[in-house]
């Protein structure tokens, strides 16, 4: 798209959780994470016995070998908060919005009939359900903390929360 | 500036806040016929049904137009449009003048023209007022008949359902939601429609409508014998665009306002946007009208952009819907059944046995449109691709996969995807 129809322009301090593929073991830690800081207890064997099983926001795929990625590689992907978030636009409840103070894209969990309008559009299948009440969550970036729980937990720093020159500069370092 | 919205549903909102965004002082006047406009028409059904509450239906809170320094004219229908003097004529008498229109009007649900007017019990289901008018009468009514088997008329049926009524739907074609979906598909939904409790007749229509006192009592339906007991009927015959107000002026007008790439009309300063405007499908590249609450979102954020004087494209419209009945999630858009002379390559997985279905429209290496059932998680990964008309050769093994994810296309598209992901977030969402 054209820069004419830019109708935000991210800041070059925007920050997102980017993944580098060249430390990523896929060991999953990070959905495990995810899911424990989104259940009610926090700990994983009390989990076990909530009413339903707490769901992660985040998901490891293979990349596969291609002419890409010429090693087997993995990669962790999770929403991105878009800067134009066609969630927002097709929400039929008016329950997803974009907070323009934080940057975040916010689903209210209070207003979703479970339509799946936003897994119909989202361009990076980032919308997760919930089990048991049918509704549709996604990474909520640990609430707006700069503690999250997936780049915490990523026990070779592959998950990371930073600029996109700040990602750039690391990848290339380790090329 | 003095801007002039007519119409406060999807696109009528979508406008207002793209205005504001970029014009904080402006005056910007909203006309509407309907008194407590702001909630969201899609959750109708579900009002019905009694799984969301009148709160629950509020599509903006009810500060919107306080907030957003609306003039907000409530319960006024306009009745025409002077484009040479930039005024429109209300229903009583008030002229309203605008340097800059936006006609976000809507459509209105077609009756069956053997249906005599003002019958007691014939509905159609589009407004706040029909479904509240609807909701009174359940607590007498014992059986219903919904006339259409598209997206409304099954969301009807289901709401009705719920509320223990005995429910018919009668289909014009084949098969239920036939503008969206295949036979295939079509079978899935059907049993569950009737595993659900709810009668559906195909290949009939309505006939004549049975009154006592002037209130329903029955209906006569083609190619049967016996007439149909029921108090409730739901017309849901698809819907027009309201076009009434361009009576007389020099509108190019198809099925909708014909609108370009920014919504405007050929008029002077005059815009268009949702379900009375017409726009170039993604899909088909014609122009169509595609009645969606999601296109009329994105046409209104388009015009008010435009209006502002902040240039902006739309990308086209596409009939894309998302669908969720009790044991069926269906995720259906663009071309779904295409011709067969022309060189379209369809892919299909049908497990009937799961009740999952998926078919994908290919032509020219390019997703044109497809249908998922009961495996809708890779449905906006699809829509991606058919946005940016990505050559797909390298993903065809690929896209029918349960497992098929972003991480997919990001390793088969090359370093090309892998710079979008990188940037694309950053410039928009797609």
């Amino acid at each position: 798209m054209p820069d004419s129809l830019r109708t935000t322009n991210p800041t070059e301090e925007t920050r997102e959780i980017f993944c580098r593929v060249d430390r990523c073991l896929g060991c999953r830690s990070c959905e495990i994470a995810c899911a424990l800081s989104h259940s009610l207890t926090g700990e994983l064997v009390s989990t076990f016995q909530e009413h339903s099983l707490p769901v992660r926001r985040i998901r490891v795929h293979g990349l596969g070998v291609t002419s890409t990625f010429t090693r087997h590689r993995v990669i962790a992907l999770q929403c991105r908060h878009c800067h134009e978030p066609l969630c927002v636009d097709v929400c039929i409840a008016g329950g997803v919005t974009k907070n323009e103070i934080t940057g975040l894209v916010e689903f209210d969990s209070q207003r979703c009939v479970g339509c799946w309008s936003c897994t119909m559009v989202c361009p990076y299948g980032a919308v997760v359900r919930l089990s048991g009440s049918g509704i549709a969550v996604k990474c909520d970036r640990c609430d707006g903390q700069d503690a999250l729980a997936c780049v915490s937990a990523c026990p070779t720093k592959a998950l990371v929360f930073c600029t996109l020159a700040e990602f750039l500069q690391m990848t290339t370092a380790a090329e | 500036m003095n801007y002039l919205i007519i119409g406060s549903s999807a696109a009528g909102i979508g406008a207002v806040e793209a205005i504001r965004k970029y014009d904080g002082q402006a005056s910007i006047t909203v006309v509407s016929e309907e008194t407590t406009p702001l909630y969201s028409r899609c959750l109708l059904s579900y009002y019905l049904a009694g799984s969301v509450d009148v709160i629950g239906l509020a599509y903006r809170n009810a500060d919107f137009f306080r907030e957003m320094k609306v003039n907000a004219l409530l319960g006024r229908r306009v009745e025409s449009l002077n484009a040479a003097r930039q005024s429109v004529l209300c229903h009583d008498g008030t002229e309203i003048d605008y340097d800059k229109l936006l006609i976000a009007t809507g459509s209105s649900a077609k009756i069956p023209s053997m249906i005599p007017k003002g019958t007691n019990g014939v509905f159609v289901l589009r407004s706040l007022n029909d479904a509240t008018a609807i909701n009174s009468r359940i607590s007498t009514a014992k059986h219903a008949v919904v006339v259409g088997g598209g997206l409304v008329g099954l969301k009807a049926a289901f709401g009705l359902k719920k509320r223990s009524l005995l429910v018919t739907v009668v289909v014009r074609s084949n098969y239920v939601l036939s503008q969206m979906i295949d036979y295939d598909a079509a079978q899935i939904v059907m049993k569950r429609l009737r595993d659900y409790g709810i009668t559906v007749l195909m290949g009939s229509d309505l006939t004549t409508v049975q009154t006592n006192n002037n209130n329903l009592i029955g209906v006569t339906l083609e190619g049967k014998e016996k007439s149909l007991p029921c108090e409730i009927l739901i017309a849901a015959k698809g819907v027009e665009a309201n076009l009434q107000m361009l009576r007389g002026v020099e509108a190019q007008c198809g099925h909708g306002i014909i609108t370009d790439s920014t919504q405007k009309t050929n008029l002077e300063n005059v815009y268009a946007a949702g379900d009375v405007a017409e726009t170039l499908d993604i899909a088909t590249g014609e122009r169509t009208v595609n009645a969606l609450w999601t296109c009329a979102v994105q046409q209104g954020r388009t015009a008010g952009c435009n209006m502002a004087g902040n240039a902006r494209q739309y990308d086209g419209s596409l009939g894309m819907n998302s669908i969720n009945f009790p044991g069926v999630d269906l995720i259906s858009f663009g071309i779904v059944k295409p011709p067969k002379s022309e060189d379209y390559e369809v892919l299909v997985d049908n497990r009937p046995e799961t009740g999952i279905y998926k078919k994908i429209v290919l032509q020219g290496n390019r997703i044109k449109g497809m249908i998922l059932v009961n495996k809708i998680d890779t449905a906006g990964l699809l829509l991606k691709l058919l946005r940016e008309r990505s050559d797909v050769s390298n993903l065809k093994n690929e896209l029918l996969s349960d497992h098929f994810s972003y991480a997919t296309i990001l390793a088969k598209q090359g370093q090309q995807e892998w710079t979008r992901y990188l940037t694309a977030s950053r410039i928009t969402g797609i």
